[in-house]
């Protein structure tokens, strides 16, 4: 199990914040991600691997008017 | 394991994979390994014009010398940055460049860096200015595809051969960002001329330029307002479940592809500077050019349809519209009549839920079948507001003016009509779902001018992210972002540059919602124009100067107080049964943990009523904590206490906000 925006999902081995970003339909470009504290830079999505009972943050920003 | 797509090529004998047309330049750049290149930048495509940037690549079969800013990798190659005959070629350009600008403080430090401290021959048509032109293109290079302008550019050739304006002439169009200037190498270029005369030009160029520099560069992975404006948030607000559908019934359909982004951009004029005023290097604006109209006293022309942007593309959905047409034809009679797309569809939602309900009838639209989806009545219907007749008439008043009439003359249930009129201080909401995110409710209702959003959109930092869970998170949100986003509109601003694109590092600073780095720039802008130092405390105490006036005018024009920041229901939470029973999952969950209560068993009547009285108390306790941070009494008139400290004590002002309680 593993915790993303306070709302708790299925973990597996491997799962990638690409993964996460897929199975809550986080479509929004601008945003921040967070595995238990420790910022995960845009370029490593699709490679950084989540352990089991982390804590993830994705934080949205705003755009638009 | 290698990655998908990912090619792996060893640079000087250390290897390092690149994505698929990656050049070798930025291949050797990600690994520090330097190699000199006068006329390459990351803002621009690469021109292969001075040539310093040669490498030897092995492919396999054979050995080659290429310029590596524009070689793409495609395959597995051995690269070689300073092998001899490297070397030896960059020692020959090298020193021809050195005899040609001798005095160039660039070409002085990489001539030197290659063993060169005098060339042996002096050049035909050498220039000893030190901040001579070496002709690498730059400049006319950032002009036309960064700025999508084409001020300048190489006139003649040989010797001759120089960046000119046309005819050598001053041109109206240069919109004088100084990109030109920013990116030259040798400081060939500079501004002359500032028309406005601000305190530091230079400090506000800079600022400006770091804006530049993003769009160029994150845009078309950020939020690519170049290439669609706000229109982009059409599919992302349906993922979200915050598309207005069906006047805010629900927040998704089936058919937003039919009027997504891409389907847009497919009409959209491109490659020309689109923005509000010359020179806005976000260029949102957007623009469908030959557009043949289908109806009204235009019927049969073409012309240009300014737009849409995603508040119309929403507007759309919410009447339950899903027609790139329609849109464009409704965004185009909007703005030749001088209405606003948002009202005009967000009463048209209203009318055709009235309509719906049984509210309204085809005899009270005087022939109009006004329901969900109809697009040729909703047209005809704009078409009599901008004739004044029939049943525009009545519509054109808005929302709040038709609540009253449904109920005077058409026997409606009040109750109704009050919770499904999506109006806050008689204006029409604009076009999200405000449902799941009690910030956003209150960013609508308490916002002064009106259900708008441009005070405050807080719904993922609230809804998505959950940062801001307690009531006094949401109402230092509700204190600081109106605070801040009312400070544009100070100064005539626009906002999209804040936070429409974001600097490389924004996720590393504290509290990257409010993107401090634009903060920062903003600070800049101001103190360039007026020479006075600012920073964010000081730019948000200007509005909340203005912004307690501002409420203050509200109230001595009967708008000011906590009734009048009352919201319709509708934005709450589910009004009807069908609403309920579309999202059940959601709900009775949130009336087990949220409210406490065991939904089993409930008729949708019940657990409908029993969201409300939740919903509703909520809203008041968000008035509460929201008021308090401001300063404001509870029933929302600022204190006297606060208008003192903010030295806006005037006698008339006091007086009025102490008949009020204040
Ligand atoms: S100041 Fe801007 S618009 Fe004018 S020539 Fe330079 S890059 Fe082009
Ligand atoms: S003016 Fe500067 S940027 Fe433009 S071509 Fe000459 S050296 Fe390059
Ligand atoms: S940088 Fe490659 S040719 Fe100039």
């Amino acid at each position: 199990m593993i915790t993303v925006n306070g709302i708790t999902l299925d973990w597996y081995e491997g799962k990638t914040i690409h993964d996460v970003l897929q199975e809550m339909n986080y479509l929004f470009p601008l945003l921040i991600a967070r595995i238990n504290g420790k910022l995960i830079p845009r370029n490593k999505y699709d490679s950084t691997v989540i352990p089991d009972g982390a804590t993830v943050d994705i934080i949205h920003l705003m755009s638009g008017g | 394991m290698a990655d998908r797509g990912m090619i792996t090529i060893e640079i000087d004998g250390k290897s390092v994979s690149v994505e698929k047309d990656t050049t070798i330049l930025e291949a050797a750049r990600s690994i520090d390994i330097f190699i000199p290149a006068l006329c390459y930048s990351e803002l621009v495509e690469p021109y292969a014009a001075c040539r310093l940037c040669i490498v030897e690549v092995n492919d396999g079969r054979k050995t080659k010398l290429v310029t590596s800013c524009n070689y793409p990798v495609r395959r597995p190659i051995t690269v070689y940055t300073s092998s001899e005959s490297v070397m030896r070629n960059r020692k020959i350009i090298l020193e021809m460049m050195l005899s040609r600008w001798p005095n160039v403080q660039v070409i002085k430090d990489l001539a030197k860096n290659a063993g060169i401290e005098q060339p042996r021959y002096q050049h035909p048509s050498v220039d000893l200015n030190p901040n001579a032109c070496i002709l690498c293109g730059l400049c006319m290079r950032v002009c036309e595809q960064g700025i999508w302008d084409n001020i300048i550019n190489f006139m003649n050739r040989g010797a001759e051969r120089a960046v000119r304006m046309p005819y050598d002439s001053e041109q109206p169009h240069c919109v004088g960002c100084g990109a030109c200037a920013e990116i030259c190498p040798t400081g060939a270029i500079t501004m002359v001329e500032d028309p406005n005369q601000p305190f530091d030009a230079e400090m506000i160029r800079k600022a400006g330029m770091r804006i530049t520099e993003e769009m160029i560069k994150f845009d078309k992975e950020q939020c690519d307002m170049r290439g669609v404006g706000t229109a982009h948030l059409v599919e992302i607000m349906d993922a979200y479940d915050l598309l207005p559908v069906m006047n805010y019934r629900f927040g998704k359909h089936e058919d937003t592809p039919k009027i997504s982004s891409d389907v847009f951009r497919k009409h959209f004029t491109k490659g020309k500077p689109d923005g509000c005023w010359l020179g806005c290097i976000m260029a949102c604006a957007k623009a469908i050019e030959n557009f043949e109209l289908k109806t009204g006293p235009y019927k049969g022309e073409k012309v240009l349809v300014d737009g849409p942007e995603y508040e119309t593309v929403g507007g759309s959905s919410n009447m339950g519209i899903f027609d790139p047409y329609f849109v464009a034809e409704y965004n185009f009679y909007c703005d030749t009549y001088g209405l606003d797309t948002i009202s005009f569809s967000t009463m048209t939602a209203f009318i055709m839920e009235c309509y719906e309900a049984g509210v309204l009838d085809i005899e009270k639209t005087e022939g109009l079948e006004l329901h969900f989806g109809a697009k040729d009545a909703a047209l005809e219907l704009l078409h009599q507001i901008g004739r004044g007749e029939g049943f525009g008439l009545i519509a054109g008043k808005g929302i709040r003016y038709m609540k009253k009439y449904f109920v005077e003359n058409f026997g409606a249930d009040p109750n109704f009509v009050y919770d499904i009129g999506m109006e806050a201080k008689g204006m029409e909401y604009s076009e999200y779902v405000t449902k799941e995110s009690l910030a956003q409710q209150g960013g609508y209702g308490i916002a002064l001018k009106g259900a708008q959003h441009d005070e405050a959109w807080l719904i993922f930092m609230d809804m998505v992210n959950k940062q801001i869970p307690t009531f006094e998170d949401k109402a230092e949100a509700l204190h600081y972002f109106p605070l801040w986003r009312t400070w544009f509109s100070l100064c005539g601003l626009c906002k999209l540059p804040w936070n429409d694109v974001e600097p490389a590092d924004n996720a590393e600073t504290d509290e990257p919602a409010k993107v401090p780095g634009h903060v920062q720039g903003y600070c800049e802008f101001f103190e360039g124009v007026t020479g006075k130092p600012q920073t964010m405390d000081s730019l948000i105490r200007m509005s909340e100067k203005v912004y307690n006036f501002q409420r203050v005018f509200n109230l001595k024009m009967g708008f000011g107080r906590r009734e009048h920041d009352a919201i319709p229901y509708r934005s709450a939470g589910p009004v009807t049964v069908t609403e309920y029973e579309s999202r059940q999952e959601r709900y009775d969950t949130q009336l087990r943990e949220e409210v406490g209560i065991d939904p089993s068993g409930m008729s949708s009547e019940e657990k409908v009523a029993r969201m409300r009285k939740f919903r509703e108390t909520q809203y008041e306790h968000l008035l509460n904590a929201v008021y308090k941070r401001r300063g404001w009494t509870n029933d929302g008139v600022p204190t006297v206490a606060k208008l003192t400290e903010l030295g806006i004590d005037f006698p008339d002002v006091i007086e009025l906000v102490k008949k009020h309680g204040g």
